[in-house]
């Protein structure tokens, strides 16, 4: 306990300390206002990664490669709910049946998810978030944060990350004992999930970054837009003249 | 219940749709298109070459790349701010740096996709000498249901030939991500541009051995 509070201690103190500290010219360009605190977070993450999820991780990639699918399919089958809310809430019908069919299909005909037979049917899975939603109603995103063991994010995303994980999953709402184990190994395996997938990635981009830390915030910045656009080409004013 | 009828109708249908679609590759030929189209194609036959050496290859691939790209341009774009204020000693250090870098980095990304196909999708012209060229890489032994790769290249045709100057993965343009990096780096090192051609020139070396 007494190391829990020292550590929380200790974030606060970096955090003050950080935002204390005058933002560089390049910060504020980079709409980074706090980087120096983001940078601490990015480094106590990368610490937090290599005791709380590598170990696992290397063990979960040792699995077969259809058990790691199986993992996948399932937990992308229980986020259809409130991917079909965020579609209707951004006026999207067509792409909520979708994720309404999928979820009805996959649950079924998929043996509870395991299975995703829809992407055979045609069905093809998007994700959508409330942050994404709220990016759609014309929501700011605001300045860049590293969030502790979440990661890169904003104001937005993570007010969108609260409501779906509090508001919008309806397992929320399905009263049983021990909720938070529940919780808290979902969350868990969606990370081991989501690090089993970018793995590779990750290791080539940090292998060839002189600023990894640099080189996350923009990959996370062009890849939200990206999604936020439902992949559609960015705007001609968004792309630099060389 | 589907009508005998409407199988006729929906294969004319189908016709009038494809027609268009065949025909428009011809239509819609431009410079950039048909640069995109020749140039990778012939970059992943050359890291198909199974017959090359790696020393070949690599030498093979730099060739490649530059007549592919400005990377000279992309190099000076990637300094940002500091383009304009670094001594031009330095900026030229850099160009040189950047050039070993991006053919030992691009060589790399590229490899993987060595058994793969390109298709292109459409082009969009951004301004007279400005295209976006979508394209999807084919990956013929995927049978994971996921969609193909997307790959977009910009390419700018205002100098005595085409040139790509920047290349979308999914979504991520690489040069505006390589820019935020080396102008965070440059920012956390009080613009040093020389640890950052030593850095770059480090990366180079790690990835060719």
């Amino acid at each position: 306990m007494r190391g829990l509070r020292a550590l929380v201690l200790g974030f606060c103190g970096a955090a003050l300390v950080g935002c204390a500290t005058a933002p560089s010219p390049e910060a504020l360009a980079a709409n980074d206002p706090y980087e120096a605190t983001n940078r601490d977070v990015f480094a106590l993450n990368r610490r937090l990664d290599r005791v709380f999820f590598l170990p696992t991780l290397k063990r979960y990639l040792w699995l077969p490669e259809g058990v790691r699918t199986g993992v996948h399919n399932v937990l992308r089958n229980l986020a259809a709910p409130t991917i079909f809310v965020n579609d209707l809430l951004q006026a999207q019908p067509g792409r909520a049946g979708q994720t309404a069919a999928r979820f009805v299909i996959n649950s079924s005909v998929g043996l509870g998810g395991i299975f995703d037979p829809a992407s055979g049917a045609g069905l093809a899975y998007h994700g959508e978030d409330f942050g994404q939603t709220l990016a759609v109603w014309g929501v700011d995103e605001g300045p860049y944060l590293m969030l502790p063991f979440l990661g890169p994010g904003n104001p937005r995303d993570t007010a969108g990350l609260v409501m779906d994980t509090f508001v919008l999953d309806p397992t929320n709402y399905i009263s049983f004992k021990q909720h938070i184990w529940w919780d808290a190994g979902r969350q868990y395996l969606n990370i081991l999930d989501l690090r089993s997938q970018s793995f590779e990635a990750l290791k080539g981009i940090e292998r060839s970054s002189v600023d990894y830390y640099a080189s996350l915030r923009n990959l996370y910045r062009q890849t939200r837009d990206a999604e936020i656009r439902n992949g559609a080409p960015a705007p001609d004013a968004d792309l630099p003249d060389f | 219940m589907t009508k005998p009828i409407s199988f006729a109708r929906r294969a004319v249908i189908l016709a009038a749709l494809a027609l268009p679609a065949l025909v428009q590759p011809a239509l819609a030929a431009d410079p950039a298109e048909t640069f995109v189209s020749q140039n990778i194609a012939k970059g992943l036959t050359l890291l198909n070459n199974k017959t090359l050496s790696k020393e070949q290859k690599r030498d093979q691939f730099e060739q490649f790349l530059l007549g592919l790209t400005d990377l000279k341009r992309i190099a000076d774009f990637t300094l940002g701010q500091y383009r304009r204020t670094a001594p031009p000693a330095d900026v030229a250090a850099f160009e040189g740096a950047f050039r070993d870098y991006a053919v030992a980095v691009y060589q790399s990304y590229f490899s993987k996709y060595a058994g793969q196909t390109l298709k292109i999708l459409n082009t969009t012209q951004r301004a007279p000498t400005d295209y976006i060229v979508a394209t999807q890489m084919i990956d013929p032994t995927d049978n994971s249901g996921r969609p193909p790769l997307e790959v977009d290249f910009r390419v700018r045709t205002d100098g005595p030939r085409p040139v790509v100057v920047d290349v979308s993965v999914a979504g991520v343009w690489i040069s505006l991500e390589q820019r935020d990096q080396f102008v965070g780096f440059l920012g956390q090192n009080n613009g040093n541009v020389k640890l950052l051609i030593s850095h770059l020139a480090e990366l180079a070396r790690q990835f060719k051995s």
